[in-house]
This record gives C-alpha cells, structure tokens and sequence, in this order.
C-alpha cells in the first residue's frame, strides 16, 4: 500500500478512469438452413457458451414459430430470448386479429421489422428464418442484427458463418468452380451438407460443438434429428 | 316522442332505461339521408356503384368521390355524411399501408373493416391518443376487396357492426334496392351481369334519371384490382340496359 501510494499517489490523484457497462454478452452458437423445393432444413449446434466457459451442451436454437415456419437466433442469449418471446406475442396477436396464421413471408417481414424498431439498441442476434411459403416451396431468409433481410435457398450464420458459408456456396451455390452446375436439392444431400458444414466448423471454433438438431419442415409437418459432435 | 326519449339522447354514450343509444340510432337515420349505394360480389370481383345527386347545374360532378380507394385491392363506397367518411377512409388506407409495411402483405377485407369499426365505436371516449369523434360517425360504408379468401363484400353501420353480405345496398333507396338485389341475385352471377344489375337497381331507386355523369361505378378484380369505370364505359352500360 504504501509502497502504491508511492509511486502513483492517493486515489484522488490518479486520473479519471471510466468503467463502462456492455449490455451484450456473446454466447456463440451456429446455425444453417438449406431449401429444396418441397422441404426445408434448418439446423443449429447446441452449444451454448462464452468465452471459455460452457453453459450447455444440449440448447436448441431453432425455435418454433408456426407450423410451417422455424427461426435459428444465436448471438446474446438473453436478447434471442426476448426476441423470441416478442415474436411469439406478435404471432399470437396477429392470429387473433385476423383469424389465420401467419405465412412465412408475413413473418419474415415482420421479423425485419422488429429488429429495424431497435436500430439504435439493436437486439444482438444472428436470425435464419426457415419455411414453406404460399407456393408449398422450401425459403430461407437471412437477417443482419438490424433488420436487414435477404431471401436465399441457403444460408449459414452466427459464430462459424465464416467457415460455413464459403463451403455451402461451394457445394449448393456452385461458386468458384468452373463448368460445374448446382445440385438439385434433396433432403439427403441437405442433410449431408450440413452435417458436414458443422462437423468442420466445430474443429476450428470452441464456441460451435457439443451436437445438431436438425429441423425439417415440408408440408406434411416437421421432423427433428440430432447428431453428435465434438465435445471438447 | 319527447317523453320517452327525454334526455337519453343528449349523451352519446348513455344507454337508455330501454337499453337503446339514441345518438347511435340517429346516426343510423342519418345514412338513409344519404345517397343509395350498391355493392355486389361475384366469383369474379366485386362491383360498387353510387349515386350522385347533382343538385345545381353550376356543380362539377367529377367533383363528387363517394367511391374511393382504399388500398390496390380494396375499395369503399360511402353513404351519408360524406364528410365523415374522410376520417374512416383515412385511418383504413393508413391501417393497410401500415399491414404491408409490418407484414409485406394485403390487409384482409375483414382485418380492414374490423380497423375501421374500432375507430367509429371510439366516439364519445377521449384517451392517451387524444380527442376522440365527439358523436358517431354518420357514415355507412361498403368495403369491396379482395384477399387470401377470395372477393369480398363487407358493410359497416355507425354502430361499428360490420357484416359480409352477397350483394348490399345503403342510402336513401336502400330499401327498395335491396329487395330488387335480393330477387335478382345468384351467387354463380359474373361481373358483367354484376353491373348490370347494380345500375338497373339504381335506376330503379333514383329520382333522376340515370346517366353516366350522376352515377359512379368501380370494382375490384383479381386482373384489375381497384379499378374506376370511365364514364364513356358507364353510358355504355346504361344504354344497354
């Protein structure tokens, strides 16, 4: 102490130093969506984690929101939740106010909407929405944490997008290759891909791992699958 | 008269000891002032048609808009205090912009009309959002639209009860038009027929003579959406009638 006081003097002399509050916390978690005209997957790890630690090794991040739809959210843990309770409000409101579900074009609006009202104390949220739209085709839409939104047949986000992404427009997309022609989409190869997808990125991310939940939707309803994956 | 309806309808929102609202009623007396509207819904769309009374030669008739657009796939035809409808009209477009911005989506028919009965059943009542309509709203209104479900013919009273109807009529001859729609409706009726009854039906009930400048006609199609009939095309039908 006296030693301290010595070489920078009392508190009071010190200079000012601000602590400042993060209201966001970053649980990791990954998530993947691929469409085929009559079905679509949806599938994320169930890893839930920050920093070194681990939280759980089971958390589904795909949630349910109409039959015919589903949204993957990872990013702040508590925000995906709040989001989601907020969404299902709406959902219900909406159902009750005009006597019909909602399609997954109108939910995927409306989920841009939402996030765009906090554009300036934004949810801290990565979102896949998957679904089975008006026509009974498989889409998916990608948002950025501010409501931006894009309509895609395929889409990785969250923690390993990076090591994602480039593999899924590699393989669906048929990018970066010469004389090659894109798949046709099946539900084997889906499932294929994003087994995969999430096998690869969970040897080079410590926040992806633990296992997948695979969700699929078609027209007849949904299906789930899990899959182990790296524990450590 | 007076002593049974002494001082119950001085406060819109005062039932009397019968359980009635006068000022409700009156408003409801109020739309069979107005002038007789018609809306009918066929398999193919939905038509609507108002007379226009043109009381001075000096006046422009164009001038006159009992039939207005709500949104692209729906349309509404007004009886009664016109004036009023400009409130009701206002707040169902800004109700269906507002659902395309939320949902990327058309308003339901139903959704719209809901919307706008919420507003007419606000009189009398001031709030957070301000100041309410200090009385009913003297307006009946024919919402003709198209959504997930199909055409649809919806009617909303001053009393904000709102109904899907096959065919309706409002206004002063709606009586009378009501019971000629009636007769000649079917549901299997195409939209040609449609008009063609509208118009019979309102020349039927009108004092005037009917002709293309004191009537106005519109629909709504699933080709077209909302969609105005020029005058030349009424005459047209007029003449064939």
């Amino acid at each position: 102490m006296a030693l301290e006081m010595m070489m920078s003097g009392p508190d009071y002399m010190r200079d000012p130093r601000k602590h400042q509050f993060s209201p966001y916390a970053n649980n990791g978690g990954t998530s993947v969506a691929i469409a085929g005209d009559d079905f679509v997957m949806i599938a994320s790890d169930t890893r839930l984690s920050r920093g070194f630690n681990i939280f759980s090794r089971e958390q589904d991040k795909v949630f349910p929101l109409t039959p015919k739809t589903m949204m993957a959210s990872s990013g702040c843990w508590a925000d995906v939740l709040t989001l989601n309770k907020v969404l299902q409000a709406r959902l219900t409101m909406y159902s009750h106010e005009h006597h019909d579900m909602m399609s997954t074009t109108a939910v995927a609006q409306l989920l841009s909407t939402m996030l765009y009202w906090r554009r300036f104390f934004p949810y801290y949220v990565s979102n896949i929405l998957a679904g089975i739209d008006e026509e009974g085709k498989g889409v998916v839409y990608h948002y950025d944490p501010v409501g931006h939104m894009e309509k895609l047949t395929f889409s990785a986000t969250g923690e390993s997008v990076s090591q994602i992404q480039p593999l899924l427009d590699n393989q669906i997309g048929g990018l970066n290759m010469l004389g090659v022609k894109p798949p046709t989409m099946t539900k084997d190869l889906a499932r294929q891909l994003i087994h995969d997808a999430f096998v690869s990125a969970a040897e080079r991310d410590i926040n992806t791992g633990d296992g997948i939940i695979i969700h699929t939707i078609t027209k007849d309803g949904k299906t789930e699958e899990t899959v182990k994956l790296r524990r450590d | 008269m007076f002593l049974t309806r002494s001082e119950y309808d001085r406060g819109v929102n005062t039932f009397s000891p019968e359980g009635r609202l006068f000022q409700v009623e009156y408003a409801i007396e109020a739309i069979k002032l107005g002038s007789t509207a018609i809306g009918i819904q066929t398999s193919e769309g939905v038509v609507l048609a108002v007379e226009k009374r043109i009381t001075s030669p000096l006046m422009i008739p164009s001038t006159i808009e009992k039939i207005v657009e709500i949104d692209s796939h729906i349309g509404c035809a007004v009886s009664g205090l016109v004036a009023d409808s400009r409130t009701l009209v206002d707040h169902a477009r800004v109700e269906c912009a507002n659902h395309w911005f939320v949902y990327n989506e058309n308003m339901k028919v139903e959704s719209v009309a809901q919307a706008v009965s919420n507003l007419a059943i606000r009189f009398g009542d001031s709030d957070d959002d301000g100041p309410a309509m200090s009385r009913p709203f003297g307006v009946a209104m024919l919402f003709a639209g198209l959504d997930k479900s199909g055409t649809q013919l919806y009617h909303m009273d001053p009393s904000g009860t709102f109904l899907e109807f096959g065919a309706k009529a409002i206004g002063s001859g709606s009586e009378g038009a009501q019971q000629s729609l009636q007769e000649s409706y079917h549901k299997s009726m195409t939209l040609q027929e449609a008009l063609k009854i509208a118009l019979t039906v309102l020349k039927q009930v009108m004092e005037e003579k009917v002709s293309g400048s004191n009537v106005e006609v519109a629909a709504v199609t699933p080709e077209k959406g909302f969609h105005r009939y020029p005058q030349d095309e009424v005459e047209a039908i007029i003449s064939g009638l």
